[in-house]
């Protein structure tokens, strides 16, 4: 076994050192070094994508990725969506309460930076548009409907335009 | 205003979205050990030896214990459902002598990390000695198949037939008899949150505090207890004896039990219990040894649980893993982790859904369905699950297989084979297979009298005219048993000329396409004698109880024996109490999942009855706390009971808001010794409340002949729960169901070679339905009040599951019939589509199973 590294790398925002031995999974990283749980193991080798966290801004599986890869990145993950001093949510996760999204929500963070990804590079995705860039990500418990709903609400938070999430909101308590 | 009936947005959210919620994996006592299992490589073997000498030696390992050492120091787990003519084998928590399946744990190792323990995992040598592999029903089934359980005849663990009605003169009598065998594959509940526990060992007490993944707290605890960690039995008697007060509490606590549950006793027959020890006569040995051992212990487990995530039935298993890790940290005095991977969680953490039914229909030409005769055979895997697993299902289905039909007899045989394969758990409507199979049959029986299967089913359907009725099965049926309603709301609801346009540009395009319906109702949580009809006395195990408090600072909080984990209990229980007390949501506050808290039940959350059982104990309970409330509330304001109202938390004289008083106010008027200054502890069992939850599931196929690929252009479920505390989370239970039904015909299947070696251990194997795959189903309404109820909600988790399979194979076939199709499987991937179509021929094609 090799010996450990010591990386750095920046994580929601803040900087941080640490020795990882090179064997270290980013995923486990994360939660057993670095103590941030929200990110979430579902099968550990790659297709559920309950792991999933942005690494310079893209999204990365972090249980396929090692530790030692880190080095000099830019990591976010569910724990750095919300604002950091007032505590606001993201879009992203008022549209999930707004819609409803999750039910059991253990694939919660993996969607979540999922679609952060999404509205960065695409602000106003078509429905099927979410749906072809979440396909890599699996919930068992929803179906999956009031997961694009989510999406769809955050893209109305994002932009201000409150009606369609209104409308979504009475749709939702019809 | 009211919350109840309203998509009140989810209170759990905060927590959950933000990434702060506490799951299994997230909790990490001081000092606490990693558990990694040795499992079994070979399907079926003796153990010949171990050999853990070099394991030992790898850098971070503490310890390792091989079966035969976990044993000597545990209980096997013994049965709990005793049905006549049912052998259920004891298990021990590690396999000793043999294995029985690929990933039967035979030892366990403990490190300071899980990387050290799986290194060291790998490292201990197990010799096997092979023995023949059963892989299937059919191997299973001959009497020269090697055999799983020594006790056991053959590999059957159960075989058994009811009765009901004159069966052989009612098929001599009917027009015609349509038979038909059905065959469904194995499946598994796949949660996204894999099985865990961490047993955390108070180092000074010794005290065992459980985090547990689990639907069911209390089940786990005593599991735990009485299995994990044995003592002398000389030392429980002794303490027994001297204990004055524990016996007095014991003594005390078996009254109460015994009078609650007076009429279960009763009914209660013991040819189930007298058949087991008949096969094992260990049982009653083990069982007593064990019961005395439990009187004789001072301090009890706690099972704490705060998130989880998903379970549907997998997790209601207390795991054979749990009593192993139990027992371990007994021994050592330290704490213990374990979280499963995913290839254990596909190959042992649950498969449900492989049954072979043969299944007769007895029909007159006009239609009318007479009798029905069943020959089911369940695919138990090696194990079984403990408390509850495949003898559960089968006994469910005899009671509803006849579904909402008026059938004049009605026969079943039901046999359990032991295969060496994972073990066979409730999965999301247990019983589901009985209304896939006379859906499905039901359908081919109107292809031949020419009807419609919307025709043949209303003709055939109990209808509210009917009511009270009763199933041939035994319960009783009243208006909430409104199938008939779903189902013309439902023909309602499809657009005949839109799907004759679909039709003919399908066909122009290579393509078909079908529709298909399927209807059924579920005990949710079903009528007084529903338990009864599947085991005597088995009602005993569906009591729920609740407990509402208002703290001496006016706060509210609410205790419930259920487990979430999905299900939003969070949310809806508040709704309902802050109903009940006149209060916002966000002044109600839930706890669950610690069994120090909360009140008992055997089966936590399963089996849709989190609405109409644990709500309605919390309603209660709520409804008489606000009694208290308003008693006091009344002498503090000097006026009459009667005239208090409670609105926006403000205690108040009807008409004089203004002189009103806070919770706190009035809690704060009451002296109390524990801080509560008002509560009511509520057991419920629903009886003359609630009833059947019914739905009818309407699917529109479009196949790919090229590919055969099925689309599903729509989907829609007619559901009729009663009153809907949440709308939002009642459309998103039904939707889930429907994609787990999705992924079970289309994609998802867990193999098994001819020598029972697992195939599918991973998600690249195991075909999970993601967003692009499950189409957006549409969920409507009905709303059918139960004639007696005030408590009147009804369940509604199992219900996607028990149809969508059903509709989507009658979709399938009516789309492919002209070619030909008969659909007698449930698992239908694109390979067995081209098949049916005639497209490829399946004599030539291999591995389509």
């Amino acid at each position: 076994m090799s010996e450990p590294t010591v990386i750095t790398m920046l994580i929601n925002g803040a900087p941080a050192t640490i020795e990882v031995e090179p064997r270290t999974s980013l995923a486990d990283l994360i939660r057993e070094e670095l103590g941030l749980t929200g990110t979430h193991l579902g099968c550990e080798h790659g297709v559920c994508g309950a792991c999933t966290i942005l690494v310079d801004g893209e999204p990365v599986r972090s249980c396929l990725m090692l530790g030692v890869q880190a080095d000099g990145k830019n990591i976010t993950t569910i724990e750095g969506l919300a604002d950091p001093i007032s505590g606001e949510m993201h879009p992203i996760q008022k549209g999930m309460h707004e819609a409803h999204g999750f039910q059991c929500s253990f694939c919660a963070p993996g969607f979540l930076m999922s679609a952060v990804a999404l509205l960065e590079d695409n602000p106003n995705p078509t429905r099927d548009q979410i749906r072809e860039e979440l396909g890599g990500n699996v919930c068992r418990c929803t179906g999956y409907k009031t997961i694009l709903d989510g999406v769809e609400a955050a893209v109305s938070i994002k932009s201000g335009d409150n009606t369609s999430s209104t409308n979504l909101a009475a749709e939702v308590d019809r | 205003m009211r919350l109840v009936g309203q998509s009140v947005k989810r209170v759990e959210d905060d927590r959950l979205l933000r990434g702060t919620g506490r799951y299994v994996a997230d909790v990490n006592p001081p000092g606490v050990l990693h558990a990694v299992f040795v499992r079994s490589t070979f399907a079926h073997a003796r153990i010949v030896s171990i050999d853990a000498a070099a394991a030992g030696r790898s850098p971070g390992v503490v310890r390792i214990y091989t079966g035969a050492e976990i044993n000597a120091m545990s209980y096997p787990m013994l049965p709990m459902l005793m049905l006549p003519d049912l052998y259920t084998p004891l298990v021990k928590a590690l396999s000793d002598d043999k294995v029985r399946m690929v990933g039967d744990p035979v030892a366990v190792v403990l490190a300071n990390s899980r990387a050290e323990a799986e290194d060291a995992a790998e490292l201990v040598e197990v010799e096997y000695d092979p023995l023949d592999a059963v892989p299937d029903i059919a191997t299973g089934l001959r009497s020269d198949s090697a055999q799983l359980w020594e006790k056991a005849d053959g590999n059957v663990l159960y075989d058994h037939a009811d009765t009901f009605g004159e069966v052989d003169a009612v098929f001599a009598s009917a027009d015609r008899v349509i038979t038909e065998r059905f065959s469904s594959h194995r499946q598994s509940n796949q949660p996204i949150e894999t099985r865990g526990t961490v047993i955390e060992v108070d180092p000074v007490t010794g005290h065992l505090t459980v985090h547990g993944a689990t639907q069911t707290s209390h089940m786990l605890r005593w599991g735990i207890a009485a299995y994990a960690g044995k003592r002398r039995i000389r030392e429980s008697l002794k303490s027994l004896a001297t204990k004055k007060e524990r016996r007095a509490a014991f003594l005390t606590a078996a009254k109460k039990f015994t009078t609650d549950n007076a009429d279960a006793l009763k009914q209660s027959d013991n040819a189930g219990a007298a058949h087991q020890i008949k096969r094992d006569k260990s049982t009653l040995l083990h069982m007593n040894r064990m019961g005395l051992e439990l009187l004789g212990q001072e301090d009890f487990p706690t099972v704490v649980a705060q998130d989880i995530g998903g379970g549907f039935g997998a997790k209601g298993a207390v795991a054979r893993e749990d009593i192993a890790l139990a027992t371990a940290a007994i021994d050592l005095g330290r704490s213990v982790k374990w979280i499963e991977d995913r290839i254990e969680n596909l190959t042992d953490g649950g498969h449900a859904r492989e049954e072979d039914i043969e299944i007769s229909i007895a029909v007159d030409d006009d239609g009318t369905m007479r009798g029905m005769k069943v020959d089911l055979v369940i695919d138990h895997g090696a194990y079984p699950a403990w408390p509850i697993g495949a003898s559960l299902a089968s006994a469910i289905m005899k009671v509803m297989f006849p579904g909402a039909y008026r059938f004049e007899a009605f026969s079943m045989r039901s046999r359990l084979v032991a295969t060496n394969k994972g073990k066979y758990v409730a999965y999301r409507g247990p019983w589901a297979n009985e209304t896939w199979a006379r859906e499905r049959i039901i359908d081919v029986v109107a292809r031949e009298l020419r009807m419609s299967p919307a025709e043949i089913r209303l003709k055939n359907m109990y209808g509210p005219e009917d009511m009270p009725a009763a199933m041939l099965t035994g319960p009783t049926l009243d208006e909430t048993m409104s199938t008939r309603a779903t189902l013309e709301r439902a023909i309602e609801l499809i657009d005949r000329d839109e799907l004759a346009s679909l039709k003919a540009d399908a066909e122009a395009n290579g393509r078909r396409l079908g529709l298909g319906l399927a209807c059924y109702h579920e005990a949710a949580p079903g009528p007084p004698n529903y338990n009864d009809a599947i085991s005597p006395g088995s009602g005993a195990l569906s009591n729920e109880t609740a407990r509402t408090v208002v703290e001496s600072d006016g706060s509210i909080i609410a205790y419930t024996s259920q487990m979430p984990h999905g299900q939003s209990h969070e949310t809806t229980y508040a709704q309902v109490v802050a109903d009940e007390m006149g209060v916002g949501i966000d002044d109600v506050k839930l706890v669950w999942g610690n069994t120090d808290k909360t009140p008992f039940s055997a089966l936590g959350t399963g089996g849709s009855r989190g609405g109409p059982l644990g709500g309605g104990a919390i309603k209660y309970a709520s409804r008489e706390v606000r009694r208290l409330v308003a008693e006091k509330a009344a002498s503090m304001l000097e006026a009459s009971v009667d005239d208090i109202e409670i609105v926006d938390g403000n205690i108040h004289v009807a008409g004089v808001p203004s002189r009103g008083l806070t919770y706190g106010e009035v809690a704060g008027a009451v002296a109390t010794l524990d801080g509560e200054a008002f509560s009511h502890n509520q057991d419920y069992r629903g009886k003359g409340d609630g009833g059947w939850s019914c739905a009818t599931h309407v699917c529109m196929v479009d196949i790919d002949l090229e590919t055969g690929t099925v689309q599903i252009p729509r989907y829609f479920v007619v559901e009729d729960c009663g009153p809907i505390i949440n709308p939002a989370i009642v459309d998103g239970q039904v939707r889930g169901g429907v994609a787990q039904g999705i992924g079970a015909v289309l994609y998802e299947s867990a193999v098994f070679d001819t020598e029972a070696n697992p195939q599918t251990t991973t998600y690249m194997d195991y075909l999970m339905p993601s967003a692009t795959e499950i189409p957006e189903i549409e969920v409507h309404h009905l709303e059918t009040l139960s004639p007696g109820g005030e408590n009147d909600f009804r369940g509604v988790g199992e219900g996607g599951m028990i149809g969508a399979p059903a509709a989507i194979t009658n979709a399938i076939e009516h789309a492919l019939a002209p070619l030909g199709a008969k659909v007698t499987d449930q698992y239908l991937p694109p390979t067995k589509i081209l098949e049916l179509a005639g497209i490829i021929d399946p004599d030539r094609s291999s591995g389509s199973s």
